[in-house]
């Protein structure tokens, strides 16, 4: 008895942490509310958004054309495979086994990896077809391994003897084999559509611009922070999914099943016929028409006339890309990356022809260095007039001359304090280490902010690469860590508008929303100075449509179009003209976002340090964390 | 008997290292009842597969009804096979397995319900058209595949040991069901099989092969009564085969005692084998026997007793109606005409090996 109560309690138990999760997702995808913490009551409206986002269901219709065709694809060679190495000798049989079933349990990263780099060698521009070859490569073992145990089941001499009735091979394998082994073909299908369904590390790495399967574009919606739709996206994602294990679950038991109950089996047998006979192949048929049709028609508007345009994610308004393109005629291709270490080796493998990128200050300098950029020729930007002085000047940290690059946003790092949790106004780096703050303190989680604050702090250059220097920073931040409630980066902006910590360190572009959303936020420039920052544009110089890409540039410049991804992004604008538009007088001279020129006296661009001293770096930091 | 309709000619064939039949002739005739008989690995199922087109020979010809047929796939010859595991299609009704290959010959739909009908009457299986295979019998399955193969009207039906998988009563049941059929249809069935009793009861002609090499051939009683050598003498039947020099025609020496026989030709004072079966040997008191021994095992074996007599150092087989109780003396007498003279092995091949069953 008591063993039988603790038996189901084990079993709740984990029945709760395997699904706590999912569950949680799914209430909030019906959550009114944005609040990830705040019940609003019920709507079906970010399921109603998530059908009208145009990007979405492009993603969508990608993800299910190339599953379908991917799965359909592996499916057949797999199952030709799985019968040609059945018809092998033991030795070479095993072997083979072995050498298909190796790539299921290489960590994806590395299949992803070594994919990629194939095509780069082979020069296949990487898009949608290298999506497909990807997942047709990783879904053929899947297929392999589901129709091997059928065909070893399958009485041999069944085919042989419908050859001996006349059949031709083709004929007795259609006719005898295959149904015999549609069960497993049929599991292998569905496991490789899964597969192909589920995966995000492998497209991460092969796809191109302007193509996104729901997997890659949550990664890059989640950036910067998870919209509801989201959440509305991945449970219809789980939901397909469990529905299509279900179904692949199903298959195999049925032929087991049918020895015991034969008259009940059979319908059942009936079902499953009419589902791989009639519904799959419908199903498919209409997704790849549709599909094809849609890009056919995409394929036929977008020409050569297009610029691949490679930016942060959401760091630029949809609206006036759709401008531009009715402007110029020209089409936009557009493609996101999260980090600049994402991007740089993405155009420094020249995989992808991007024609303007929007790296920051220090890759800039390192991609100028490594010779990846092109002179951009400015007699095609007459709107480079808008840009301030000031930000030309600060861009000559990274691009000496103003040759390659045209800032498009800037910003500060700073601490953002709430009033009604500190005694004192705050103006200095010190309160990260006052024991008055102990576990009201959100520090970032990246080595070159960590070290940068910190090196300020103690009146250094946040580009040091002097060893005590840095010995004694590190020396600090080990100090620090018992204060430091949490080492994140995009929860700085959440914690702080839920009052969940005093003091954090942020950028400035996060600190206005975050001002707008909890007014009892403030946010300051430490006197000791820190890190000013600049993203801006630059044209690779593998880049396909140079003049399109100027022209792209020279759009971004325009005052109307500065003062759209103000309002959209909320990142502070080097655009003069962009700025005057503003309407709202405090938003205009917001402090945040246009800084007096002294607070800025002793802020400093990082600099891109070199490898080596990139390692040092990195090394410090991890003592500091393992500390 | 008529002509020959298929004739094998110096077929060789191997697996890798593995030579499974070596520079084999045979021919089959016409509505002939032809059994090739031998252990596990003798090739027989080989050369049933060459006949029927699943494997090519490395060297040689198969000639059927004149024509070269060797380089021909299964699926164009003009005989069908039925299979050890009866390889019946399991995703389609009984009616639909036999109706297969007259399907494919693109019969009318009349035509095919007719041979579907006149072939489960013929298999003792009416009314059970709409049966899926799995819900038969082995014995019924079999005999599926018989009728699967037969509408099809070959003009010879390969048979790979297709009653191995079946009980020993349905088997007997199913030797007299093929015989049945042979006549009934008078087409040619070439049969293989391991079990030399299936061979005897159903053989026209029976090959005794052994490691890809035919041992003889012959009738059943000639098999049975004259093996050409000890190992078809001890694959066929049980015998006692004993080691004997050939004194001259008409007498041999065994065990040092000498038993006049009826064979002539063999030279003068020549070793050989001499076989003698089981139920030819007489006990008689031992003072008329050629050889005195003493009965050393009985055991009753329904029809008859098996007894173990031992003289001149050798365990005599004797099978006989009448019971000799353990321990009595007797003498052993053998008829001359049962005496059975065969040459020694003149190599390896021939030699008997370990029979596996």
């Amino acid at each position: 008895m008591m063993k039988s109560v603790l038996q189901r309690v084990y079993l709740t138990l984990i029945l709760i942490l395997l699904y706590a999760p999912i569950v949680t997702l799914m209430i909030l995808s019906f959550n009114k509310s944005k609040s990830r913490s705040k019940w609003g009551g019920f709507t079906t409206r970010w399921y109603v958004e998530l059908f009208r986002n145009d990007q979405i269901m492009n993603a969508l219709y990608t993800t299910l054309i190339i599953a379908l065709l991917s799965a359909l694809i592996a499916t057949v060679i797999g199952t030709a495979a799985a019968i040609g190495i059945q018809a092998l000798r033991n030795r070479f049989r095993t072997f083979m086994m072995g050498v298909t079933n190796i790539p299921m349990l290489n960590a994806d990263i590395v299949t992803g990896i070594s994919l990629m780099l194939l095509f780069i060698a082979f020069r296949f521009s990487l898009g949608f077809s290298t999506i497909l070859l990807a997942h047709i490569t990783f879904n053929i073992p899947y297929v392999i391994l589901s129709v091997t145990p059928k065909l070893k089941q399958t009485n041999k001499s069944t085919y042989e003897a419908a050859l001996d009735l006349g059949a031709s091979p083709v004929h007795a394998f259609f006719k005898v084999v295959f149904p015999d082994i549609l069960p497993g073909v049929s599991s292998g299908f569905l496991l490789a559509f899964t597969m192909s369904l589920d995966d995000f590390i492998i497209t991460h790495f092969t796809k191109g611009p302007g193509v996104d399967t729901l997997s890659t574009k949550i990664y890059s919606e989640v950036r910067k922070g998870i919209k509801p739709e989201m959440y509305a996206l991945s449970t219809i994602m789980f939901v397909t999914v469990l529905l299509l294990l279900i179904l692949v679950n199903i298959s195999p038991e049925e032929k087991q099943g049918r020895r015991r109950e034969p008259v009940k089996l059979q319908r059942r047998h009936k079902l499953s016929r009419l589902l791989f006979r009639k519904i799959v192949p419908v199903m498919m048929a209409v997704v790849v028409i549709v599909g094809g049709v849609f890009y056919g028609s995409r394929a036929d508007n977008g020409g050569n006339n297009q610029v691949i345009v490679y930016n942060w994610g959401e760091y630029l308004d949809p609206d006036a890309i759709a401008m531009f393109e009715e402007e110029t005629g020209i089409d936009v291709v557009y493609e996101e990356f999260e980090t600049n270490e994402i991007m740089y080796p993405k155009i420094q493998s020249g995989a992808i022809a991007y024609d303007v990128v929007c790296p920051s200050d220090y890759m800039i300098q390192r991609m100028i260095e490594n010779n990846l950029l092109a002179e951009i020729d400015f007699s095609n930007i007459p709107n480079i007039k808008e840009i301030g002085d000031t930000y030309m000047e600060m861009s000559r940290q990274f691009d000496p001359d103003n040759k390659y690059s045209v800032p498009y946003t800037w910003g500060t790092v700073g601490i953002l304090y709430n009033k009604t949790m500190v005694d004192e106004p705050i103006d200095s780096w010190s309160v990260l280490w006052d024991e008055k703050y102990k576990d009201n303190i959100l520090m970032q989680d990246s080595v070159r902010d960590a070290f940068g604050i910190t090196l300020k702090y103690l009146g250094y250059s946040l580009n040091s690469t002097d060893l005590d220097e840095l010995e004694a920073a590190k020396k600090l931040l080990i100090e620090q860590k018992p204060l430091v409630q949490a080492y994140v980066i995009d929860q700085v902006r959440d914690k702080m508008i839920g009052n969940e910590a005093a003091i954090g360190v942020i950028y400035s572009g996060e600190a206005i929303y975050t001002q707008w959303e909890n007014p009892d936020l403030q946010y300051v420039i430490p006197k000791e100075g820190s890190n000013v920052w600049v993203d801006s544009w630059v044209i690779p110089k593998n880049a396909k449509h140079k003049e399109n890409a100027e022209t792209f540039i020279n759009f971004l410049c325009r005052p109307d179009i500065a003062k759209m991804n103000f309002d959209y992004i909320t990142y502070s604008t080097p655009n003069v003209g962009g700025r005057a538009l503003i309407e709202d007088e405090s938003l205009r001279n917001n402090p945040i976002a246009f800084p007096p020129a002294k607070d800025l006296d002793r802020c400093e661009t990082f600099r891109f340090l070199g490898d080596e001293n990139d390692a040092i770096y990195n090394e410090l930091w991890r003592e500091v964390k393992s500390k | 008997m008529s002509n020959k309709l298929i004739d094998i000619v110096n077929v060789s064939k191997s697996f890798g290292d593995n030579l499974v039949l070596d520079d084999l002739n045979l021919y089959i005739r016409e509505n002939e009842f032809l059994t090739l008989l031998g252990p596990s690995g003798c090739g027989k199922t080989t050369l049933l597969r060459i006949i029927g087109g699943f494997e090519t020979p490395d060297t040689g010809k198969v000639i059927f009804d004149g024509k070269d047929i060797t380089d021909l796939a299964p699926n164009k010859r003009q005989l069908n096979t039925v299979f050890q595991k009866y390889a019946l299609f399991t995703n389609m009704t009984i009616a639909e397995n036999i109706a297969f290959g007259l399907k494919i010959k693109g019969k009318t739909k009349s035509y095919i319900n007719d041979k579907i009908r006149y072939a489960l009457k013929l298999v003792n299986l009416e009314g059970f058209e709409d049966r899926t295979p799995d819900s038969l019998s082995g014995g019924q399955q079999q005999r599926i595949a018989i009728a699967r193969a037969i509408v099809n009207e070959p003009k010879v039906l390969l048979l790979d040991e297709p009653l191995g998988a079946l009980d020993l009563k349905l088997r007997q049941d199913m030797q007299y069901e093929l015989i049945r059929l042979k006549n009934e249809l008078g087409i040619t069935f070439v049969y293989v099989t391991h079990d030399q009793e299936e061979a005897l009861t159903m053989s026209d002609t029976i090959v005794v092969m052994n490691q890809g090499y035919i041992q003889q051939i012959g009738t059943p009683e000639d098999i049975y009564n004259e093996p050409k050598n000890a190992f078809v003498a001890d694959f066929i039947g049980e015998s006692n085969i004993l080691p004997a020099t050939m004194v001259q025609d008409k007498l041999v020496k065994i065990l040092g005692a000498s038993f006049p026989c009826v064979d002539v030709g063999f030279g003068r004072n020549r070793p050989v084998d001499a076989v003698i079966r089981p139920e030819d040997i007489d006990l008689v008191k031992p003072e008329d026997g050629i050889i005195e021994g003493v009965v050393t095992h009985l055991i009753f074996k329904g029809v008859h007793y098996e007894m173990e007599v031992t003289a001149n150092n050798f365990e005599w087989l004797v099978h006989s109606t009448d019971m000799v109780e353990v321990g009595t003396e007797v003498g052993i007498q053998v008829n001359p005409f049962d005496i059975q003279i065969m040459k020694k092995p003149e190599s390896e091949d021939a030699e008997a090996v370990t029979i596996e069953e």
